[in-house]
């Protein structure tokens, strides 16, 4: 696939994977043959639906899949190099000092009980082996990197907004220098401005430290202002995959386009949000065929009984059947 | 914080002045004379100075308010509460006293024990929640939490003493004997059984702070940052699970006393929970209302200390 | 929660019942409570029939202290009665002693925190404190010393409905003073429903406070109140068992405490008569765990904390 060219090799590689949870009785497919690839410094968002598999992507990614999920197929490689991502144990070394994540919220996702420098400083004495004054001078120029002066240190995160705890979440992500930031939801409790502030400051540090970022959201506004590309996921897949121009000019896909027809936009007078109507599907009975059938209004009888494989078209990619004829000798390929 | 610790304050003393008043109104609702209850519902021969000095001490001549009220608030506050029916007229805080050391070793041996059984047991199960250790440990608590405590102590007697003879199941010395080791023999089955009653409450509360706080998303934060199952345990999930169990430890040194009354009558303990039940037999009603302030008195401080046991271990009280 | 809770149609309060049900009832915990529940109400209800009348020391059919056998599958006490017939007719007692306690205190805590959560202010104020002091002081401290008080000044009356009236003393007692933990969470729960559209409604529509308390209020408590009652009554039981056991039943009338008491009493465990004492105790522990985790089953299915995917 396009992405995949040798000369330009990806830093992450997204091959072909399926995941699936195993709830009391059953299995539910969360994620299935999501590939991608993505390079030093690119900015990527996923975005979807909740259920739509986009979190477990990323926590497959950051090797922090749960204790019931199962990597059922396909693997990750980091620099051509495969990641136990099913393995807990064995991916303990590479979490953090490769891939770190911004969490959302982050009031639950830093510890109450801790002062914030040495919840940053932490990573940086067990990874890194540094001193416990060595760790600290890390910490405070970290604080001073993401715009929090250094002795507010001493807080504890209760202590301080919520758009400075982001900034504390987004400094301790950085501290053992990763190649890869993903960003779950990170702006998502947060109102407008500090949402900017944060978008801004993940920007800056991406091409200061030329960062990788995937961002996870459901919210397509954060996409345009941050990523240069955006893959939208439907089900468990990805549905379509493209720049942030082409996506928002040209969705090619018709869920991609109701998303974005969905997105509030009062310079073109359209006030109301226009919902997408129907409910997101059910991850243990997933409708045949393409998933998104029963809400898509071009559906065809094709859509019903057979899943579209994930095509390059233009310079992007897309799951769709309405797309699919002009690359019928791939498909027959894929099939084979 | 002045204004917290104030609060504070404040309820303790609103609690333990109910808990005064309580012990007033009751022992003015007694039908009769309190002097013709001494001799008649004590079955005791008392002396006619020993009904005057408790008439006096009541001042049940006077008004019932504000004398009797006064006095007997000021009464209480100089650790004044009478004299026993039963006792033969001994002052109820001296009673009270005696008994207080034999209660105190119980109760404080049963704890100990239980808090290093208890919260280690609750802990580990909720960290390794679903797991055999769990699902023995929560099905034994939930058993012996549901389980009177004085029934335990009767069925420990009947295996330990009777059956198998290994220990004694009465009192809290052999005849004759007067050795440490003896002591703490008789204090073997009545320590177990309060502290197994105790470390039931202590799985159940520590095992649900802990999977509570398994669940954190500060835990998957931690996670993420590589540490290793025992650095998230003790950096991050310890002292997190920690807080509710600390407070309810805390919140327990107030009710334990009550609370081993029933295993104390078992085994005829010479402490606190004896004396009760003597002074239940007996209609004792000064030495009850003695061992009610003191329990209540107990839960207040108590209640006290957890209040600022909660404050020194969370940020977010302070 | 938040949406259940909204009055709706009686076809929809049936489904959601039914659902409820299905789920309370897929507990393995909850399945064990209420079996073994069951049978022990089947006791309560009908001890003559299954056991002959209450065995007194004049009626007494068997040796003194015999060890189980096919004539008394429990053995016997101290004074030759059947140990099986006392336990059966024990259930009777404790189970209505537990029960009618708990009614109380549902009543007086869901009273109480309706009240102080709807008024707010001085109500609010006034009862939480006084319900601070019962939450903070034990139902069985404070039973300790009015049980003996109440009763002699009770006397000892005339039987009401075949209970003897020291039985209602210690049902009052209990019920008087272990609600506090009900009236707390009743009053959280109130004071977010009072702030919910369908409150409001009712009362720019002109429905008086009473009525809004009773018809929209509280039968959205219900979930609460059900979770929290069970373990009230484990709470009862539990107080019952130690205050009879005290001394403070009646041996008339024996409760499984009073039995524990009189098997105390008679010194069964150093004579080793493990069935006086087992007995009676095995009961306490079923019946208790019983609610105990029907409570639990409760509380888990009205308050679906864990998700199973991420």
């Amino acid at each position: 696939m396009t992405d995949f060219s040798k000369d330009n090799a990806p830093l992450l590689e997204v091959d072909r994977l399926s995941v699936d949870y195993s709830l009391k009785a059953v299995s539910a497919r969360a994620i299935e043959n999501v590939s991608f690839g993505l390079r030093a410094g690119e900015a990527v968002a996923l975005v979807g639906e909740s259920g739509s598999g986009k979190t477990t992507t990323a926590m497959a990614i950051a090797g922090l899949l749960s204790a019931n999920a199962l990597v059922s197929g396909g693997e990750v490689r980091y620099r051509g190099e495969r990641l136990p991502i099913d393995d807990d144990a064995a991916m303990r070394p590479h979490r953090w000092s490769e891939t770190s994540v911004v969490f959302q919220g982050a009031m639950n996702a830093l510890n109450p009980v801790h002062r914030i420098i040495k919840q940053i400083a932490e990573p940086c004495r067990l990874k890194l082996r540094m001193s416990r004054g060595e760790a600290t001078a890390r910490a405070r120029e970290l604080l001073e990197l993401v715009g929090i002066p250094a002795d507010r240190g001493t807080a504890y995160p209760h202590e301080l907004s919520g758009g400075m705890r982001q900034r504390v979440m987004i400094a301790m992500a950085l501290a053992c220098r990763p190649s890869i930031v993903i960003g779950d939801e990170p702006t998502t409790a947060l109102d407008v401005i500090t949402q900017a502030q944060i978008l801004k400051l993940l920007g800056d540090l991406r091409s200061r430290l030329n960062l990788a970022l995937i961002l996870i959201t459901h919210d397509l506004s954060v996409v345009a202002e941050a990523c240069d590309r955006v893959m939208i996921m439907y089900s468990g897949r990805i549905v379509e995959d493209g720049t942030v121009g082409e996506i928002f000019a040209k969705p090619k896909h018709p869920y991609t386009k109701l998303l974005i027809d969905s997105i509030p936009n009062p310079a073109k007078g359209k006030r109301m949000i226009r919902p997408i109507p129907g409910d997101p599907p059910n991850l243990v009975s997933r409708p045949s065929g393409c998933a998104f059938h029963p809400r898509c209004p071009s559906a065809m009888a094709v859509c019903t009984t057979e899943v579209p494989s994930l095509d390059p078209l233009g310079c992007g990619r897309v799951a769709c059947h309405l797309h699919q004829s002009l690359t019928q000798e791939d498909k027959i390929a894929a099939h084979a | 914080m002045s204004q917290h610790i104030g609060r504070i304050l404040f309820r303790a003393f609103v609690t333990l002045l109910m808990v005064t008043t309580l012990n007033f109104i009751l022992f003015r609702v007694i039908p009769g004379d309190p002097s013709a209850l001494l001799l008649s519902g004590a079955r005791i021969s008392v002396t006619p100075e020993q009904i005057e000095a408790q008439r006096q001490s009541w001042g049940l001549d006077r008004p019932l308010f504000p004398d009797q009220v006064v006095d007997y608030l000021s009464a209480t506050l100089r650790g004044d509460f009478g004299y026993s029916f039963k006792f033969r007229g001994r002052h109820v805080v001296d009673l009270i006293l005696e008994r207080l050391p034999a209660t105190i070793a119980l109760v404080g041996l049963a704890q100990l024990i239980a808090i290093v059984c208890g919260v280690m047991l609750g802990l580990y199960a909720g960290w390794r929640r679903g797991g055999a250790v769990d699902h023995v440990a929560t099905g034994a608590s939930l058993a012996l939490y549901s389980t009177p405590s004085f029934w335990v102590a009767m069925i420990l007697v009947v295996i330990f003493s009777t059956a198998l003879g290994w220990l004694p199941g009465y009192g809290a010395y052999s005849p004759g004997a007067n050795s440490l080791l003896d002591y703490l023999r008789h204090l073997a089955l009545p320590v177990t059984a309060v502290a197994l009653g105790l470390i039931g409450q202590y799985v159940v509360v520590a095992r649900a702070a802990m999977s509570d706080v398994v669940s954190e998303d500060y835990m998957v934060t931690a996670r993420a940052k590589g540490l290793t199952n025992g650095q998230m345990l003790m950096r991050h999930a310890f002292r997190n699970a920690m807080l509710p169990v600390v407070t309810l430890i805390t919140l327990n040194l107030g009710y334990v006393v009550a609370g081993a009354i029933t295993v104390e009558a078992v085994f005829a303990w010479p402490g606190v929970g004896g004396l009760t039940v003597e002074a239940l037999n007996a209609r004792d009603y000064p030495v009850l209302q003695g061992i009610f302030l003191l329990l209540g008195a107990s839960i207040v401080v108590a209640n006290l200390m957890a209040d600022l046991a909660y404050g020194l271990l969370d940020p977010r009280v302070r | 929660m938040s949406e259940s809770s909204v009055p709706y149609s009686t076809h929809r309060r049936v489904q959601a019942f039914k659902g409820f049900l299905r789920q309370f009832l897929g507990h393995g915990g909850a399945q064990l409570g209420f079996v073994c529940l069951v049978c022990f109400l089947v006791l309560a209800a009908v001890p003559n029939i299954l056991v002959g009348p209450l065995q007194t020391a004049v009626n007494a059919t068997g040796d003194f202290l015999v060890p189980p056998s096919g004539q008394h599958l429990l053995g016997t006490d101290e004074v030759g009665r059947d140990v099986l017939n006392l336990v059966v007719h024990g259930a009777r007692i404790s189970l209505t002693i537990a029960l009618l306690a708990t009614v109380i205190s549902l009543i007086v805590g869901a009273t109480v925190g309706m009240t102080a959560g709807y008024f707010g202010h001085w109500a609010d104020v006034w009862l939480m404190r006084l319900t601070d002091f019962f939450f903070v002081v034990p139902s069985f401290v404070l039973a300790l010393v009015i049980t003996p008080v109440v009763l002699e000044v009770m006397g000892r009356g005339r039987d009401i409905l075949g209970f003897r009236p020291s039985i209602f003393v210690i049902i009052v007692v209990i019920g008087l003073t272990s609600w506090a933990f009900v009236a707390r969470i009743v009053r959280s729960q109130t004071l977010s429903l009072k702030e919910r559209t369908f409150v409001d409604r009712a009362r720019v529509a002109g429905t008086s406070n009473l009525s809004i308390m009773l018809k929209h209020i509280l039968p959205n408590l219900v979930p609460q109140i059900a979770a929290n009652g069970a373990l009230v009554v484990a709470g009862a039981i539990y107080v019952e068992t130690s205050l009879s056991f005290l001394g403070l039943g009646d041996p008339l009338q024996p409760s499984w405490g009073t039995l524990l008491a009189l098997a105390q009493r008679a010194g069964a465990a150093s004579a080793g008569a493990w069935w006086y004492l087992g007995a009676p105790g095995i009961c306490v522990l079923m019946v208790s765990l019983s609610f105990v985790l029907i409570g639990n089953a409760l509380d888990d299915t009205f308050n679906p904390r864990r998700r199973v995917i991420p």
